[in-house]
C-alpha cells in the first residue's frame, strides 16, 4: 500500500517538475477569444493560431464560446487571465462589456490584443488588417479599372444605418469622385443589400433607368450576388460591372461566370497568425510606432492604440474556390 | 361592374392605374414589356403568399409564421432532392405541396384542437419553425441546387432595349394559384361557408358548420400557398439561403389588409390581395425608376399605404365628415 502510495507522489512530483521545466523554458501562451466558436470564419482563424503557433514556438490556442455572448467572452478571459497566459486576444462581441475584464487582465500583467474593435480601451493593441477606407477605396479601385472610369454606378449598403458599410461606401465614393471625375453616381445609396431579393430587383429597375449603368458597388452580404443575377438575367456581363464582398461560397459560380466582377474580404485566417506573431513580439518586449514593418502585417499606420495594416484579401477567380473550401 | 366600381378592389385598380399612368409619363423605362414582366416574376411569389393569407384573414384568423413555413419547405426539398439524387419539378412540387401543408396544418390543430388565439399559435410556430431551422442547418446556405431548379423556365421571351424580357415560370404558377383560390372563395358554396364561418364563427357554428374543416382549409392552403411560394423563391434567386424570407410576412400582410381583408375576418378577396401586393411593387419600382433617394422610400410607402386606405374606406369616412358638417352647422 505504502509503495503504491509513493509511486503515486513520485508521479505528481515528476509531473509537477516537468510543468515547472516547461515553465521554465519561457514558452509564451497566448489565447485567443473568439466571438463564438465553430463557424467558418472563426475555425479558419484558429488553423492560423495554430499554424503561426507552430512556427514560432507558442503555445497559441483559440477559445470559441459556445454562442455570440458577451458574457461568455468575459468568463473566457477571467479563465485565462487565471491560467496565467501572456497574451490575451479577442474578437469582441461587445466592446464596453468586455472592459473590466480586460483592464483586470492588463493589471495581471497580461498583454491585451483586439481585433475588429478599434473601440475597445483596455488593450495595448488593436489590429485591422484592412481601415474602412482602405477596404472602400480597394473596392473603387477594382470598380474605376473595370469600367475605365466611364458610364454611371450605384451602391448598395446592407442598410443606410450600418456604420461598416457606409464607412467603406463614403471612401469608395469620395475616391470615385477624386478619381474618375467623369463617372457619377446614378442615386442615393441602397439599403437592399441584405437581401438577394430585393438587391437583384433594385438592380434590374436601375438597368432600365439608367442606359449608362455601368458598375454596381455593392457592400452587404447579399448585395453582389444579387446584383450579378439580374446583370447575369439582362445579358450585360462584361457591360455591368458588380463588385463587393460576398461569400465565397456564395457567389463562386458568378465570379467564374464573369457576374461578379470581384471585391475585397480579410482573412480571418491571416488574422489568427497575426494575433500569434504580434502577441510574440510584444511579449518579448518588442514596440510598435507608426509607420513600422511588423511581422505579417507589413507597414503599419498606428493611430492611437489602433494598428491599421492594409492587406485586404481579393475575392477573384484565383482565389474564390480555395476561400470556398475553407467555407468563407 | 358595378359592384367592382365602388369596392376595394376597383378603387385600388383605379389606383394603380392611375399610378402606372403617372409613371409612364414621368418616366421612359416604365411602360416597357421588361418592366411589365419583370414585376410579375418580382411578385408572384408575393402574390403567392398573399392569396394564401387572404384566405385565412378571410376565415377570422392571421398567421405570420408562413414565410419561416416557406423558409423551411425551400430547405427541406432541397436537401430532401438532392439526397435522392436531383429530383424533378413533379417531384419538387408535390414535396413542396406537402411539406407547406403539412405545416400549416399543424398551426390549425395548434389553433383548433389546442385552442390557442390564431396570432399566439403563429408567433409560437414562427419562432419554433425558424429556430430549428437555424438550429439544424447552423444557417448554412444552400448555393449548389439541383438543375431543375436553378435553371429558369421560360415562359414567353420578347426582344427588348437592353436584352430581352423574358416571363419566368412563377408568373404561371401565381397565375394558377390565384385562379384556383378565386374560383373555391367566389363561385363554391364552400368558399361562401368560409366568409360566414370568418364574420361570425358561432353562428356557423349552429348552422352547422364543421369548423376543423374550416380551420384546417384556411391554416392548410396557406401553408400549401407557402410550400409553392419557398419554391418559386428558390427558383428566381437560384439558392437557398435560410434567413431569405424571413420578414416577409409584414410585407405581405399589409398588402393583404390594404387589398381589402380585415382582421376580424369575413371580408377580403384573392384579386384584392393581389392588387395590394401589385400597388406596393408598382411604388417602390417607379420609385427606383424616377431616381427618388432611398431615404425618403419609407416614408413615401407609408404615405401610399395611408393614402390608398382612406380611399378604400372612403364610403365609410364620407357619412362621418358629413355628419360633422351638419354638425358644425346646428351650432
Amino acid at each position: 500500500m505504502i509503495s503504491r502510495k509513493m509511486l503515486v507522489g513520485t508521479i505528481a512530483a515528476a509531473v509537477m517538475t516537468a510543468g515547472m521545466a516547461s515553465g521554465a523554458m519561457a514558452e509564451t501562451t497566448i489565447g485567443v477569444v473568439a466571438k463564438i466558436g465553430g463557424i467558418p470564419w472563426f475555425n479558419a482563424m484558429e488553423a492560423g493560431i495554430e499554424q503561426e503557433g507552430k512556427a514560432r514556438g507558442v503555445d497559441a490556442f483559440m477559445v470559441g464560446p459556445t454562442s455570440a455572448d458577451p458574457a461568455l467572452q468575459v468568463r473566457a478571459i477571467e479563465d485565462l487571465i487565471a491560467r496565467k497566459v501572456d497574451v490575451i486576444g479577442v474578437v469582441p462581441n461587445d466592446a464596453k462589456v468586455l472592459e473590466p475584464v480586460l483592464q483586470k487582465a492588463r493589471d495581471a500583467g497580461i498583454i491585451v490584443l483586439t481585433h475588429e474593435s478599434t473601440a475597445s480601451v483596455n488593450k495595448n493593441y488593436d489590429f485591422e488588417l484592412v481601415s474602412a477606407k482602405d477596404l472602400g477605396e480597394a473596392h473603387a479601385k477594382l470598380l474605376a479599372k473595370t469600367t475605365e472610369c466611364k458610364g454611371g454606378y450605384a451602391v448598395y449598403v446592407g442598410g443606410l444605418t450600418v456604420p461598416a458599410h457606409n464607412a467603406w461606401a463614403d471612401a469608395a465614393v469620395a475616391w470615385l469622385d477624386e478619381n474618375c471625375p467623369d463617372m457619377k453616381q446614378v442615386a442615393d445609396r441602397f439599403g437592399v443589400a441584405e437581401s438577394v431579393d430585393d438587391s437583384r430587383n433594385t438592380t434590374l429597375d436601375l438597368i432600365r433607368a439608367h442606359d449608362d449603368l455601368t458598375g454596381i458597388l455593392a457592400f452587404g452580404s447579399q448585395g453582389p450576388v444579387g446584383a450579378a443575377r439580374a446583370v447575369e438575367e439582362r445579358g450585360l456581363i462584361g457591360k455591368v460591372a458588380v463588385v463587393g464582398l460576398f461569400s465565397a461560397g456564395q457567389g463562386r459560380k458568378l465570379v467564374h461566370s464573369g457576374a461578379i466582377t470581384g471585391g475585397y474580404v480579410w482573412s480571418p485566417l491571416e488574422a489568427g497568425r497575426v494575433f500569434v506573431a504580434l502577441g510574440k513580439m510584444l511579449a518579448e518586449g518588442g514596440t510598435v510606432s507608426d509607420g513600422d514593418e511588423l511581422p505579417l502585417l507589413g507597414k503599419i499606420r498606428l493611430e492611437g492604440s489602433n494598428i491599421f495594416a492594409n492587406m485586404p484579401l481579393a475575392l477573384s477567380k484565383d482565389t474564390v474556390d480555395g476561400l470556398a473550401e475553407m467555407g468563407l | 361592374m358595378r359592384r367592382m366600381v365602388g369596392s376595394v378592389e376597383g378603387i385600388l385598380f383605379v389606383i394603380l392605374l392611375a399610378l402606372c399612368v403617372v409613371l409612364s409619363l414621368a418616366t421612359d423605362s416604365f411602360f416597357s414589356m421588361q418592366n411589365f414582366f419583370d414585376l410579375l416574376n418580382n411578385q408572384s411569389v408575393n402574390i403567392i403568399f398573399a392569396v394564401g393569407l387572404v384566405v385565412v384573414l378571410i376565415a377570422g384568423g392571421i398567421d405570420i409564421s408562413f414565410s419561416v413555413a416557406a423558409s423551411v419547405v425551400q430547405y427541406v426539398v432541397v436537401v430532401m432532392m438532392i439526397q435522392i439524387g436531383g429530383g424533378n419539378w413533379l417531384l419538387g412540387f408535390v414535396a413542396a405541396m406537402v411539406c407547406g401543408l403539412a405545416l400549416g396544418l399543424f398551426n390549425a390543430f395548434l389553433i383548433h384542437k389546442l385552442r390557442i388565439v390564431s396570432i399566439i399559435a403563429s408567433i409560437g410556430t414562427y419562432n419554433l419553425f425558424f429556430g430549428l431551422l437555424m438550429y439544424l442547418t447552423r444557417g448554412r446556405s444552400i448555393y449548389a441546387i439541383p438543375d431543375w431548379l436553378d435553371e429558369r423556365v421560360a415562359l414567353l421571351t420578347v426582344g427588348a432595349d437592353r436584352a430581352e424580357a423574358t416571363l419566368y415560370l412563377p408568373a404561371l404558377v401565381m397565375l394558377v394559384v390565384v385562379s384556383v383560390a378565386w374560383f373555391i372563395l367566389a363561385r363554391t358554396g364552400f368558399g361562401r361557408l368560409v366568409y360566414g364561418f370568418g364574420s361570425d364563427p358561432e353562428a356557423a357554428r349552429r348552422s352547422g358548420v364543421r369548423i376543423a374543416v374550416m380551420q384546417g382549409f384556411a391554416y392548410g392552403w396557406l401553408g400549401l400557398c407557402a410550400g409553392i411560394a419557398g419554391l418559386m423563391q428558390a427558383h428566381m434567386v437560384r439558392e437557398v439561403v435560410p434567413n431569405a424570407l424571413y420578414g416577409r410576412e409584414l410585407d405581405v400582410l399589409a398588402a393583404v389588409v390594404l387589398g381589402g381583408a380585415v382582421l376580424g375576418g369575413g371580408r377580403g378577396t384573392v384579386l384584392g390581395a393581389a392588387l395590394g401586393v401589385l400597388l406596393l411593387a408598382v411604388v417602390q419600382n417607379g420609385l427606383n425608376l424616377l431616381g427618388v433617394t432611398p431615404y425618403a422610400f419609407k416614408a413615401i410607402v407609408g404615405a401610399i399605404i395611408l393614402i390608398a386606405v382612406t380611399f378604400t374606406n372612403f364610403d365609410k369616412v364620407a357619412p362621418l365628415i358629413g355628419l360633422s358638417n351638419r354638425k358644425a352647422r346646428t351650432t
